[in-house]
């Protein structure tokens, strides 16, 4: 409990100390002065943290019920992150656990003072909540880049661990009087964990049953108590990281068709090799010890009527690829050139095409429709994490008037605008919705993307009028060139 | 962003997209369409009068204006 307090004491002067030193303001709607705290207005009667490892991102829920303790209504919640916590936080959804109509609730980042460590999630409940009144809130997000391999570096034909640290005490901007913290591992084998004193029938936290441990439950905590702890747990599958993923989506009107292409930028992030890579090992280890922590094979179920797939990399064609196409499903599986191990990359490309008619309609207002999934990454039982994502919609040459909706959480998307992109038989170039989004993971496949526009039928012909002028102006010019008379005349008049 | 836009995705569902030309098609179309392009074009090279230009060139114009197009969306570069 004392460290508790002096840490939150500690943390409040620092940020003090540092608003003080800042002067800067932002003009945005959302920024606050960077004297802001927020005001304690709820009490969250009862909290479930529940944080789930079993994947290569940390996947967090808290399940609180929050009470109006204020004599005014109230509609905005906090949630605390560090700073780093907050570069690294994606997908944040918010519900009302009892209300599944209600939601989602806005979630956004709060800009108040750069250089604090605490920053601050801005959540906004639909209605205000009445004094007294209370509200079950389900929020839940993902954590990228959480882990760290212990040991940093392993045989290849070792298990690799992972650590995960995190505060047994739910962060929280407020009191809460009853809470407790669940973190779900992917194997009963955790070897190390932070041991906390009990309290109650409970000697010691925490519990463990089979792969879950539980700190808590724990009596009244104040604002902004935190108790770090950390736990290292087995993950004998690879920390598979996209640091960015370039995904191209491009509209023919002409073809009938639409083409994707992804650019993957993919790092491993788990234990790097202690030894060089011995490559008799590997293959040994394919018949006697088929798991590892290498990544060997990435799968992609796309849409059922995509074709002509394609995997590059730098060097080129990959041909370690399969591609099952049937009526029931298209699944491309695909081998890196090498097994990828912790700190190694792997950039490479993917593509295919579709017929036009699976994702694009025409609308009764004479427009077109377009609706395409926002990720289509990889399905992998480990999961993939990426950082930065870029979906380009290149739509046909003239489109106007582009609107879209995503089903993506608004905050994971950081960027977005219509550009130019010019490639072949263009003029004036396509109209291109460029999406840019952070910290997604691929929970989030399968979101769909709906663009609307409008293509007029001139702007349609744009491209065969424009090669009609060209092949006329030439002929006009042959005959043109063709009545030009060089001899000199020789008849006299 | 516009969260109607779901529900003019549905409400179009009767109506997608479907080409003048379809993939399978693509090839053939553009290569008739270029050789008969090239065939006017020989022509009007042949004879070239003020008469032919709208009678040999506008036709090989636009038969190799379209022919183009096609035959870039057959050779896999969907314009």
């Amino acid at each position: 409990m004392k460290t508790t307090a002096v840490f939150s004491a500690f943390l409040s002067l620092l940020s003090l100390a540092s608003a003080a030193s800042s002067k800067k303001s932002s003009s945005t709607s959302t920024t606050l002065p960077v004297t802001f705290r927020p005001p304690q207005v709820f009490r969250n009667a009862n909290l479930v943290h529940i944080i789930s490892v079993e994947k290569n991102y940390a996947k967090e829920n808290i399940n609180v019920l929050v009470e109006n303790i204020d004599k005014a209504a109230q509609d905005e919640y906090f949630v605390p992150f560090t700073a780093d916590q907050m570069s690294r936080l994606g997908g944040v959804e918010v519900k009302d656990r009892k209300d599944a109509s209600a939601g989602p609730f806005v979630a956004e980042a709060v800009e108040f003072d750069q250089e604090s460590d605490i920053q601050y999630l801005r959540i906004r409940l639909p209605k205000p909540l009445a004094p007294g009144a209370q509200q079950t809130l389900g929020i839940s997000y993902y954590l990228l880049k959480a882990y760290k391999p212990l040991p940093a570096s392993i045989k290849q034909e070792d298990q690799q661990y992972l650590s995960f640290s995190f505060s047994a005490y739910c962060p929280s901007a407020y009191t809460t009087n009853k809470q407790k913290t669940e973190v779900k591992f992917p194997t009963g084998n955790i070897p190390d964990y932070t041991k906390l004193p009990g309290s109650g029938e409970v000697k010691e936290f925490p519990q463990k049953q089979g792969s879950k441990l539980t700190y808590g439950p724990f009596d009244e905590k104040p604002a902004g108590a935190v108790q770090p702890v950390s736990v290292r747990f087995e993950f004998n599958k690879p920390v598979t990281h996209v640091s960015r993923l370039e995904r191209d989506i491009e509209v023919s009107h002409w073809g009938g068709n639409v083409a994707f292409e992804e650019r993957y930028t993919l790092h491993h992030r788990g234990a790097n090799l202690s030894l060089l890579f011995n490559r008799v090992k590997w293959q040994q280890s394919q018949y006697y010890q088929p798991t590892t922590f290498a990544l060997k094979e990435l799968k992609f179920p796309l849409r059922v009527g995509s074709v002509d797939p394609y995997y590059t990399d730098v060097i080129g064609n990959v041909s370690t690829s399969r591609f099952r196409s049937n009526k029931r499903e298209a699944l491309l599986e695909i081998k890196p050139r090498y097994p990828v191990f912790g700190g190694w990359k792997y950039p490479f490309t993917i593509g295919w095409n579709s017929d036009a008619k699976n994702f694009l309609r025409r609308t009764a207002a004479g427009g077109f429709v377009l609706n395409v999934p926002f990720l289509e990454g990889p399905r992998q039982a480990e999961g993939v994490e990426y950082e930065q994502v870029q979906v380009r919609v290149i739509l046909p040459e003239g489109a106007e008037n582009v609107k879209y909706h995503t089903s993506i959480p608004t905050s994971s998307i950081t960027e977005a605008g219509v550009e130019i992109h010019k490639t072949f038989l263009d003029t004036i170039g396509r109209t291109a919705l460029v999406i840019k989004a952070r910290n997604l993971v691929d929970d989030f496949r399968d979101r769909e993307l709906v663009v609307t526009y409008d293509y007029p039928l001139v702007a349609m012909l744009r491209k065969p009028l424009i090669v009609f002028a060209s092949v006329f102006a030439v002929l006009v010019g042959a005959w043109v060139v063709g009545n030009v008379e060089l001899k000199f005349d020789s008849r006299k008049k | 962003m516009d969260s109607s836009l779901h529900e003019v995705w549905q409400a179009a569902a009767g109506s997608p997209f479907i080409p003048a030309v379809g993939k399978g098609s693509q090839f053939w179309v553009a290569f008739i369409l270029l050789v008969i392009g090239f065939s006017l074009t020989g022509a009007f090279a042949l004879n070239r009068s003020l008469v032919n230009l709208p009678v040999l060139a506008v036709p090989a114009s636009l038969a190799l204006a379209f022919g183009v197009v096609y035959m870039f969306c057959a050779v896999g570069v969907y314009v």
